[in-house]
């Protein structure tokens, strides 16, 4: 993963680094900068985004379906707006947790590997606020990999199919405005489901100096998590299941909307993020740093 | 910081899952905890259940079931988006629509579903059963009937004859269609217009049901026939509105089936809830009600009918032994043909039997479908009887 960028920049990035760290959200922001920079991480966005591409290029030139396929895709053909919700289902189970496992199992573990974490950590304050901002980097990613696929989703639906008022699962109709207002809150709330993996990669992150492990360990536990939901046999731990509310943004497309869902998901979150943040934690700062 | 001992670091580590459980375990037994209402007794409550007035109220509702049938999600055709997938590719054979509808209906008797209903008045209701990425709706608003699916954009209307509805008094006027789900209030009535002298009626322990505290009013049958142990329903203490039901059978610790309310308001909902308009590229069928069935209790001793109408049901046994016998000729050959119903049927002595945890259904060889809450053995002595 540490392609030709890390070594030589890296150093002048530590530089830069060490040198906002002070102010706190400087470091945050050199975070981010480092991130956004990287080619990965566009590589990643830009996979994301082909998603609804291929979904409305496709639909559009076998002319509809035949009932079959995820949700919404038989609404694509008369709203286009419908592009961005098909692609979130789609996504939401594989390409987004894959994703956000890469950022989050690399944020500390490609640090040691890229023998930068020790640099990071020679000032006296540190091992917190460095799995603090790693944790938000991380967060800003996921809101920025939800919105690609939303974003890409509405434009290559506008273009392709004609647009007009939504309507929504109740089968009332709210105009275009209101739709895009509601895609909005989707993005967030999908954002916000995706913070309990980000934080359980950030943990794995912090076990190893092997980024690819964290980050496979990662995706793969987002896969477990929702093949135990799937399962019948499980049901009692369906609901602690940090993927249990993954797909009830459609909850957001009910009219009037249910917030319940949205409550919920955030305190399932919150909890995971609490207790892998804090074995995080706990792991990070009594680990020997040597590279 | 190098100071600290390397295990205080893990403190945070222990105790955030500790806390964390904590608030998760603490937060169910705050929802168990028990009110502290005025003395009344069972008569009482039962008084009170029956002068319940709430007209306009909107709220959630939760419905679990456990009668032990398999899931149906795993079954092609079995679950909702299943079932839209069943419906929509079949080129509209009877079968395919008779198994769908079928399936729907099933599927609401597995597993668990929630619903919103919304009522104001005994003319204007809403039932919106949640589903994961769709929604079934029912809508009652004056003499329209709405039903619409999400899953395959398809919407169903009907006029309601002006007489009728005007009977369902008690704020249970929710559409009735199949394929919705009841509310507690609607579930219980039918319970509580059952209480004879087969049954003991106690008060349990005062419970809190979606934020309100109520009364546990527990019907035992005092029989040893019939598959219900007991039924328990949690009435409004402000209002007598039954807030929940649970149905458990006979020997069992936990509810084979169980309606609650996890949310109410007693707010006039919005009017344009009321208002639908069949969305745009919605498949719309106009659909006449059964005459005199607008109201759907499933009533229908009281109807003259024609020929092809439903036959009269034959009522033997009394109270909770009830078995209701229906001579359906042809249908019940459609109905065992269909995947779906023989994957459930058990083939026993003269017929075929759907056992479910409270209910037995028996399909008699000659025709005949008798149902009723006793085990099969007495369906089948009953069958024989007749």
């Amino acid at each position: 993963m540490s392609l030709s960028e890390t070594t030589p920049r890296a150093q002048g990035d530590l530089e830069q680094r060490r040198a906002r760290r002070s102010v706190g959200f400087g470091f945050f922001l050199s975070e981010l900068g480092l991130l956004f920079r990287r080619r990965r991480t566009w590589a990643m966005l830009g996979a994301l985004a082909a998603v609804p591409i291929l979904i409305a290029v496709a639909i559009r030139l076998t002319d509809g379906g035949d009932g079959r396929g995820p949700a919404f895709l038989d609404r694509i053909t008369q709203n286009g707006l419908f592009v961005a919700m098909t692609a979130l289902v789609v996504s939401i189970p594989l390409f987004l947790p894959l994703t956000v496992g890469v950022v989050a199992g690399d944020s500390i573990a490609g640090e040691a590997s890229a023998s930068t974490l020790r640099y990071l950590l020679v000032a006296p304050v540190g091992r917190i606020r460095l799995l603090l901002v790693k944790f938000a980097a991380a967060a800003v990613f996921c809101l920025a990999a939800t919105v690609t696929v939303s974003l890409a989703g509405i434009l290559i639906g506008v273009a392709l199919f004609p647009v007009g008022p939504v309507t929504l699962l109740s089968g009332d109709t709210v105009s275009v405005a209101e739709s895009l207002g509601r895609s909005l809150l989707i993005a967030v709330y999908v954002t916000v489901g995706l913070l309990g993996l980000s934080a359980i990669g950030l943990f794995i992150s912090t076990l190893t100096d092997a980024p690819v492990g964290a980050m496979a360990a990662t995706v793969v536990l987002s896969i477990v998590a929702q093949v135990l939901g799937q399962l019948s046999q499980t049901e009692w731990l369906h609901p602690w299941l940090f993927s249990y509310h993954w797909l009830d943004f459609a909850d957001l497309l009910r009219q009037p909307i249910e917030w319940s869902s949205f409550g919920e998901n955030a305190l399932l979150q919150l909890a995971y993020v609490a207790v892998f943040g804090a074995l995080a934690y706990a792991r990070f700062s009594t680990k020997d740093i040597l590279s | 910081m190098a100071a600290t001992a390397k295990w205080q670091r893990w403190v945070p580590a222990v105790a955030v899952p500790a806390v964390v459980a904590v608030v998760v375990t603490g937060g169910a037994f705050a929802a168990g905890a028990s009110a502290d209402l005025p003395e009344k007794t069972a008569q009482q409550v039962l008084e009170l259940a029956a002068q319940a007035d709430v007209q306009t109220f909107s709220g959630t509702v939760e419905q679990t079931a456990d009668l032990g049938l398999p899931d149906l999600s795993s079954v092609p055709g079995g679950s909702s988006s299943g079932a839209s997938g069943g419906s929509s590719d079949g080129s509209g054979s009877g079968d395919a629509s008779t198994d769908s509808t079928v399936s729907a209906a099933l599927e609401l008797l597995t597993g668990s579903h929630s619903a919103r209903v919304y009522a104001d008045g005994p003319t204007k209701a809403r039932v919106q059963v949640l589903d994961q990425l769709a929604e079934r709706d029912a809508i009652r608003n004056g003499s329209e009937l709405w039903l619409y699916d999400s899953s395959d954009n398809t919407v169903v209307h009907s006029s309601i004859p002006a007489d009728a509805g005007s009977g369902d008094g008690d704020g249970a006027g929710a559409p009735e269609a199949s394929g919705t789900v009841q509310t507690p209030a609607e579930l219980a009535q039918g319970f509580l217009d059952a209480v004879d002298p087969s049954t003991d009626v106690s008060l349990g322990a005062d419970t809190e049901v979606a934020g309100r505290s109520a009364y546990d009013l527990v019907l035992t049958p005092r029989g040893s026939e019939t598959l219900v142990g007991s039924v328990s329903i949690a009435v409004d203490s402000e209002t007598g509105l039954p807030l929940s039901v649970e149905v458990l059978a006979r020997g069992a610790s936990t509810p084979a089936f169980s309606v609650a309310f996890s949310s109410l308001s007693l707010d006039t909902p919005s009017a344009d809830l009321f208002d639908f308009t069949p969305p745009e590229g919605a498949a719309v069928t106009e659909k006449a009600l059964p005459t005199d069935a607008g109201d759907g209790s499933g009533d229908h001793a009281a109807a003259p009918q024609g020929a092809d109408a439903h036959p009269e049901p034959v009522v033997t046994g009394e109270g909770w032994n009830t078995i209701v016998a229906l001579p359906v000729g042809a249908d019940s050959a459609d109905l065992t043909s269909s995947p779906l119903i023989a994957q459930l049927l058990t083939p026993v002595d003269g017929g075929q039997v759907l056992q479910t945890a409270l209910v037995s259904v028996l399909l008699t060889d000659d025709g005949r479908v008798l149902a009723g809450a006793v085990p099969a053995e007495a369906l089948q002595s009953a069958a024989a009887g007749q």
